[in-house]
């Protein structure tokens, strides 16, 4: 044994104060090694390798999105910087800050986060804590992609004026950091707003406000717009119509908009470039001023954190009197039981709620796009376009569909209920679930886009989806069995994750996705669209079977992977 | 090592249970019956095999080598009516937390193909018992960990099992909770029921079990009731009298504690 009594209470470092402290340091350096321990741990198993090389495959995939944003975003930033038309610039520094705070929320369910709260028990100084909070996890999607358009633009400019290489790096930078500060105090700030009901029921209601604001706001831009054929004059009058009411808030918008993060980032880039070097600092000053809102806005969010704030939901005494003896759904087999467990866990999910919702909303609230431009054409693929997109938000259901189970896993084992029972149950739940996601979806798309859509289209959508659900649920039920990973209900990010699952759902997707895009299109090709029907439903029929297959060998493939299941899915971290 | 009489069906047998992750063995060919109705105490230091065992009795872990049998019949995967006849408290408890209590009990008791009167009859009584009948809106993630132990035993009982497995049942559960339990699980054997039972509280397996068998470093060391341990165990000990009573904690220590281990070194570092 070693000698401790040689340590003594000396060996203990002094806490100290700030990010860079001793203590700190050493801290940063026992976290390194243990997420290294944690990866060559992790390659002892076949499971691990997979997932190690699932996740360099998603960040090989993500870069190369990140490259083809970016090399756009390059020759677009060259050819302003040579144009010297440096106002179309702060299009690009708008674009750059959409793509790096919704990319998360999109790509949500393909990610993995860490969870720091963790580290709480240890003698960890706030200032420590918010930066492992800021760097774990700079290796995400949103950066990744965030960080390849800032380089595209660097680049462009840079090639075009190499005098501008400079200040162009210094805006780029204060905007990414700005960035990556932003998207996590969003994140961190939705975790907590969804976490108790009452300001979860406020968030939801400033939502849907939102959402119909811009229904609202969609149909008065258009309308002009889509008032159908004129001549040239009544056109060239219902333009300066448009202009002469929109004017004023557009000049406003134009004003305001400079003043935002992405305005005075390419505000300071042209007024570098135009040797106006005095307003380029004060731009850049008070983006800098912004990254310390954003900074602020996080840390008193992790402040709450690191004091150990209790977001539990305690019943009030008056409730608590009150029985509730409700069956939700009557039928006492266990097929019931575990449909009424999923509803009943899934409406204590905002995150989940939302993560289902959102793609169904953003159909409605994009489905205009699909109209080519001024004419009232819609995309002949929009609605099934719609619906496929819909199922998105449950890739993380459909795919981990035991995560959410924690320790109640050790239940499903332990009751009489052969494993194929729960997932035919699991998946019946999540099939309801997205054909009443996908009737919205497709109602929603429909009103947009001209009601009522052709009936050979709404034909084709639901052949496809009659084949594309039951192939993402056989394939969710094998991805689920053999690479769990436990999910927290309640919350929407700092989820853990597998990178394997992430990749091949993504894979299954696109396949389903491809192999309905390319039916439809030989049938067009051929000029009989009708033809796709039939094909898909045949096909339907052999994903079915598939599905069936997968459900009959679930009881096998879940005693084979049981270990698994339970060390992953019961643990406690 | 104390064995049924012929006849007898046992509650729980093995022969030769063996599990192995790797190179460890965790438990290495245990065997050992257990009567009906008989309240049977599992001892062992931590990471002995206790829970590892306690997995592979519930089938919830493979053994490597080994069979068992419950209630007669052997105990393979896919044995779902035998599966019918056990209750279980594991050591994860098997909670789903974003249930409230009555939620969870309903749901367990419909995984086990309860109707739905009793059912919802049993739920009542459970959480009566259980003093958690004021906490039933609650979710079952912010329930104190002594109340999470109480409703992983209410779940373990909802569908009547006539084997009881219980992994540290009264870890975090308070004092009156705790006889109430006692008073409860007395009663299961008296009306017939076995509990195969593992904690470190020696009192209360000196209390409510009538046989014992002790495991250390994945073997089984000790087998048999009480007093036949403790005369074996004052019979090997040297300057114990004949007539002098051994606490089953000086039983467990003499059985584990001189097995070949130096007395733990002072940290003279500590305050």
């Amino acid at each position: 044994m070693a000698d401790l009594g040689a340590m003594g209470k000396d060996g203990q470092m002094e806490a100290g104060a700030g990010p860079f402290s001793r203590l700190a340091r050493a801290q940063y350096a026992a976290l390194g090694a243990m997420r290294w321990w944690m990866v060559r741990s992790g390659l002892r198993s076949i499971h691990g390798v997979l997932d190690l090389g699932a996740t360099g495959i998603s960040l090989m995939i993500y870069s190369f999105m990140g490259l083809g944003l970016g090399i756009g975003l390059g020759v677009g930033a060259f050819f302003i910087a040579s144009h010297e038309t440096w106002r179309l610039l702060l299009i690009e520094f708008w674009i750059v800050c959409i793509v790096w705070q919704t990319v998360p929320l999109a790509l949500a369910s393909f990610e993995r986060q860490f969870d720091m709260s963790g580290l709480l028990r240890f003698p960890v100084n706030f200032s420590a804590y918010f930066l492992l909070y800021v760097i774990f996890g700079l290796l995400d999607i949103s950066t990744i992609l965030g960080g390849m358009c800032c380089l595209g633009i660097w680049s462009g400019i840079a090639l075009a004026r190499p005098g501008m290489a400079g200040w162009t790096a210094l805006a780029l930078a204060v905007f990414a950091f700005f960035n990556i500060l932003l998207v996590r105090a969003i994140f961190a700030w939705v975790d907590r707003w969804l976490a108790q009901r009452r300001t979860r029921e406020i968030v939801s209601a400033l939502f849907l406000l939102v959402v119909l604001s811009l229904q609202l706001l969609n149909p008065a831009v258009h309308q002009t717009r889509h008032s159908g054929p004129g001549s040239h004059d009544d056109q060239l009058e219902r333009y300066h119509q448009v202009e002469s009411e929109a004017g004023p808030l557009l000049k406003t918008a134009t004003a305001v908009q400079r003043w935002l993060p992405p305005g005075l980032a390419g505000s300071a880039v042209r007024q570098a470039a135009e040797q106006r070097r005095g307003p380029a600092l004060g731009m850049l000053g008070v983006l800098g001023l912004y990254v310390l809102a954003a900074g602020a806005a996080l840390a008193a969010r992790l402040k709450a954190e690191y004091r150990g704030e209790n977001l539990g939901e305690a019943p009030s005494r008056k409730k608590t009197e009150k029985r509730d003896d409700g069956w939700l759904l009557d039928g006492a087999g266990p097929v019931a039981a575990v449909m009424e467990k999923e509803l009943r866990t899934l409406l204590r999910s905002m995150p989940l709620l939302y993560a289902l919702g959102a793609p169904v909303l953003m159909v409605f609230i994009v489905g205009s796009l699909f109209r080519n431009g001024a004419a009232s054409h819609p995309f002949q693929l929009a609605l099934p376009v719609c619906v496929a997109y819909g199922l998105l938000g449950f890739s993380r259901l459909i795919y981990n569909n035991l995560g959410a189970e924690g320790a109640g896993i050790q239940m499903l084992f332990l009751s009489p209920t052969p494993m194929r029972t729960v997932l035919l149950a699991k998946n019946l739940f999540h099939a309801l679930l997205y054909g009443l996601s996908a009737l919205i979806a497709g109602v929603l798309a429909s009103l947009r886009l001209g009601w009522p859509p052709s009936a050979t289209v709404v034909g084709v959508t639901v052949a496809w989806l009659l084949f594309a659900l039951p192939v993402n649920l056989a394939a969710g039920n094998i991805f689920s069995l053999t690479m769990p990973y436990r999910v927290n209900p309640g919350r929407m990010t700092r989820q853990g994750g597998s990178a394997g699952s992430a990749l091949l759902s993504m894979v299954v997707q696109m396949i389903a996705l491809g192999v309905g895009g390319a039916v439809f299109g030989l049938c067009i090709l051929i000029g009989k669209l009708w033809l796709t029907i039939p094909i898909l439903l045949a096909m339907a029929v052999a994903a079915v079977f598939a599905w069936v297959q997968v459900l009959r060998k679930s009881d096998a493939l879940a005693n084979q992977h049981k270990d698994t299941l339970l060390a992953t899915l019961s643990r406690t971290e | 090592m104390l064995s049924l009489p012929q006849m007898e069906i046992a509650a729980i047998q093995t022969h030769g249970l063996t599990r192995r992750f790797g190179a460890l063995t965790a438990v290495e060919d245990v065997t050992l019956s257990v009567a009906p109705g008989q309240f049977f105490g599992f001892l062992g230091p931590n990471g002995a095999g206790k829970s590892t065992t306690i997995k592979m009795l519930t089938g919830l872990l493979e053994p490597s080598a080994g069979t068992m049998s419950i209630l007669g019949q052997p105990f393979v995967a896919g044995a779902l009516d035998l599966k019918r006849q056990i209750g279980v408290v594991p050591e994860g408890m098997a909670l789903i937390g974003r249930l409230t209590a009555p939620e969870y009990l309903r749901f367990v008791g419909r995984m086990y193909g309860l109707d739905r009167d009793t059912v919802n009859r049993r739920t009542e009584d459970l959480l009566q018992f259980m003093q958690l009948d004021n906490e039933r809106r609650k979710l079952v993630t912010d329930f104190s960990h002594g109340m999470q132990k109480k409703l992983a035993l209410a779940a373990a009982v909802i569908h009547g099992p006539k084997v009881l497995f219980l992994d540290e049942p009264f870890e975090g559960v308070d004092a009156v909770a705790s006889g109430m339990l006692k008073t409860m699980l007395q009663g299961m054997i008296q009306r017939g029921a076995t509990i195969f039972l593992t904690t470190h509280v020696l009192e209360i397996v000196e209390r409510l079990c009538s046989h014992v068998a002790i495991i250390h470093q994945g073997r089984l060391v000790a087998n048999g009731s009480i007093e036949d341990l403790r005369a074996g165990v004052a019979s090997s000990l040297p300057g114990t009298e004949g007539n002098q009573r051994l606490t089953l904690e000086e039983i467990f220590l003499s059985i584990v504690g001189a097995n070949g281990q130096e007395p733990a070194q002072e940290l003279s570092w500590l305050t």
